[in-house]
C-alpha cells in the first residue's frame, strides 16, 4: 500500500498504477458534481458545465461556500456517498473523460466497469475532518450557481495536496468495501452466535 | 414571560453552538475509541477527526458540512409563559435557521423532494421540524440536531415489525444485520451513536429512535436492567463486527447504543434503528422566567438521561 502525490491532469498510467488501499493526495484543478447536476446533464440533456468537459478529476461533494466582497470562502468540505450516483456513475466517467472520483462510500458495478475500461479510480477519506482540507482548497470559480443552487453547483477547486484519501476502487477489478464485507459477514455470524441468535433464525412472517 | 427577542437569539445561538462545537461526550468517545485502535488507518482516522472537531470550535465553522435536517426539540415547562406563543416561537426558529445558513454555520441542504429546487434558506414543507415535550416549571429548553444525511439515508434507519414470538432474538437480528448492511461502505460515516425504538406506533419507534440517537449522552445507560442489558449486549455483538471508522475496519464501529421502548400491541413489535453520524451534533439551551440562559451538554429528553 504506497502513498502516492499526484497533479491534474492524470495520465491514464499514473491512474493504473494505482491500487486499491493506496494513500493519495491531489493537487490541480477538480470540479465538484452531485445530484442536479447529473441530472441535469444526463437525464435533461443540457450541456455539460465547461469545468466537467475540461478537468478529469471530480469531487462528490457539496460544500459550504459564503461569498465575501466578490471572493468565494471556502467554510467547510467533506466528500459525500458517491453511490447515489451510480444510476449516472458509468455516464460521467465516460462522457467527462474523469481519472479520478473522490466521494465516500462505493460505487456500482458499472460505474466500476466503465473505470476499468477507461482509466479511473474512486478515492475515499477515511475521516471526518473538514478542517484538515479546507487549507488545501482554492475555490476559483463556479458554474450553473443560479439555476442548481449552493451546493449542487458546479465549484472549479484548486488543490494543492488535498488528502489523504484511500483508493476503493482501482482499474484492476478491485473494490476495499468488497474486500472488507467478507471479514465483516464472518464476525457478524460470531456476534450473533453470541447473542444466542441460533444459525437456522427464522423471523415469523408476519406480512 | 421570556420575550421573543430573547428567545430567537438563544435559539440561534443553540444552532451555532451545535452546529460548530462537538459535546463533550462525543468527542471523549472518539478519543477513547482512538485509544483503543490497533490499526493505524483507523486511528489516525480517529486522530484526524478529533483534530479538526477540535478546529471547529475555533474556527466557528461546521464539524462537517453536512449539518442535514434542522430539527428542534422543546421542552416546555408547564407554566412557561412565551410572547407571542407557541406560534411565534415556531417563527422565531425558522429566522433563527435563516441567520445561521446565511452566515454558513448550517449549510444549504434542505430541497424540494421532487424537483431537488433549493429554497436557500433551509426552510420548506415541514422543514424544521418540531417536537414538543410538556414539563413542570416555567422554563422553555430547546435542543437542536443536526440530523446529517449519512447516516440518515443510507441505511442506518430501518423499520421492522417483529413477532412477539421472534423475542429479543429477532430484535437483536434486525438491529446487527441493518447495521452490517448500512455499513457497508461507511456511507453512514461509523462509528455511530446507534438509536434503537421498541414498541409504540410505527411512527412513535421511529421518533424514540431518533431521540435516543440524537439526544441522549454517549455513556448514559437506560434505568432498566432490561433494556441496558440489551444496550450493552448490542454496543459488544456490533463493536466486535470490525466496521471501523468508515467502514474500512477498526474496533470500533459504535460509540453507543441507546434504546428506548414504548409499550405496544403484542401482535407485532415495531422496531427502529436510527443511526447518528460520528460526529453527533446537538445544541441545548434553556431560558429560565427570570431571563438567564443556562447551556447544557445533556438534554436529558428522556427523564434521567
Amino acid at each position: 500500500m504506497a502513498e502516492y502525490h499526484l497533479s491534474t491532469p492524470l495520465s491514464e498510467e499514473q491512474i493504473r498504477d494505482l491500487h486499491v488501499g493506496d494513500t493519495i493526495y491531489l493537487s490541480g484543478q477538480v470540479f465538484t458534481c452531485r445530484s442536479r447536476l447529473h441530472r441535469w446533464v444526463f437525464d435533461e440533456g443540457h450541456a455539460s458545465p465547461a469545468a466537467a468537459m475540461e478537468r478529469d478529476a471530480l469531487i462528490h461533494v457539496g460544500p459550504i461556500v459564503l461569498r465575501e466582497d466578490g471572493k468565494y470562502q471556502l467554510v467547510s468540505f467533506m466528500p459525500t456517498s458517491s453511490i447515489r450516483f451510480e444510476k449516472w456513475g458509468a455516464k460521467s466517467v465516460r462522457e467527462w473523460g474523469l481519472r479520478m472520483i473522490i466521494g465516500k462510500t462505493t460505487m456500482g458495478e458499472e460505474t466500476m466497469k466503465a473505470m476499468r475500461e477507461l482509466g479511473c479510480v474512486h478515492c475515499s477519506p477515511q475521516s471526518v475532518s473538514p478542517n484538515l482540507w479546507c487549507d488545501s482548497i482554492e475555490i476559483d470559480d463556479v458554474e450553473l450557481f443560479d439555476e442548481l443552487g449552493t451546493i449542487e453547483a458546479t465549484w472549479h477547486m484548486n488543490l494543492n495536496e488535498l488528502g489523504p484519501f484511500v483508493v476503493d476502487i482501482d482499474t484492476h477489478g478491485r473494490n476495499l468495501y468488497d474486500e472488507h464485507r467478507d471479514e465483516v459477514d464472518a464476525n457478524r455470524e460470531a456476534a450473533l452466535r453470541k447473542l444466542g441468535i441460533p444459525e437456522d433464525f427464522e423471523y415469523t412472517r408476519l406480512y | 414571560m421570556i420575550l421573543r427577542e430573547q428567545y430567537e437569539q438563544v435559539i440561534f445561538e443553540t444552532i451555532r453552538r451545535g452546529a460548530t462545537e462537538i459535546s463533550p461526550d462525543v468527542l471523549a468517545a472518539l478519543e477513547a475509541a482512538e485509544a483503543r485502535e490497533t490499526s493505524n488507518a483507523a486511528k489516525m482516522g480517529l486522530r484526524r477527526t478529533c483534530d479538526s472537531l477540535l478546529q471547529s470550535r475555533v474556527r466557528q465553522n461546521p464539524c462537517c458540512p453536512d449539518t442535514g435536517w434542522p430539527v428542534f426539540y422543546f421542552k416546555i415547562g408547564n407554566e412557561c409563559r412565551i410572547e407571542g406563543g407557541m406560534m411565534a416561537l415556531e417563527e422565531a426558529t425558522r429566522n433563527a435557521v435563516r441567520k445561521a445558513t446565511k452566515m454558513g454555520y448550517l449549510r444549504a441542504t434542505m430541497k424540494h423532494p421532487l424537483t431537488g429546487y433549493d429554497p436557500g434558506d433551509n426552510i420548506g414543507e415541514n422543514i424544521p421540524n418540531f417536537t414538543y415535550q410538556w414539563v413542570p416549571g416555567d422554563s422553555l429548553q430547546v435542543s437542536y440536531v443536526a440530523k446529517g444525511g449519512g447516516s440518515e439515508c443510507f441505511g442506518g434507519t430501518r423499520h421492522r415489525v417483529v413477532a412477539f414470538a421472534d423475542g429479543i432474538a429477532g430484535i437483536q437480528k434486525f438491529v446487527v444485520d441493518s447495521f452490517v448492511e448500512a455499513t457497508r461502505s461507511g456511507g453512514i460515516c461509523p462509528p455511530n451513536v446507534l438509536g434503537i425504538g421498541i414498541g409504540g406506533t410505527a411512527n412513535l419507534a421511529a421518533n424514540l429512535a431518533k431521540e435516543a440517537a440524537c439526544l441522549r449522552t454517549v455513556g448514559s445507560h437506560h434505568p432498566d436492567p432490561k433494556f441496558r442489558e440489551l444496550e450493552e449486549n448490542l454496543y459488544e455483538a456490533i463493536n466486535s463486527l470490525g466496521v471501523g471508522i468508515m467502514g474500512v475496519g477498526g474496533k470500533t464501529s459504535v460509540l453507543a447504543v441507546n434504546v428506548e421502548y414504548a409499550y405496544t400491541h403484542i401482535a407485532g413489535i415495531c422496531v427502529d434503528i436510527s443511526s447518528n453520524c460520528m460526529v453527533a451534533r446537538r445544541g441545548t439551551s434553556v431560558i429560565h422566567a427570570d431571563g438567564t440562559v443556562e447551556v447544557l451538554t445533556d438534554p436529558k429528553w428522556f427523564g434521567d438521561r
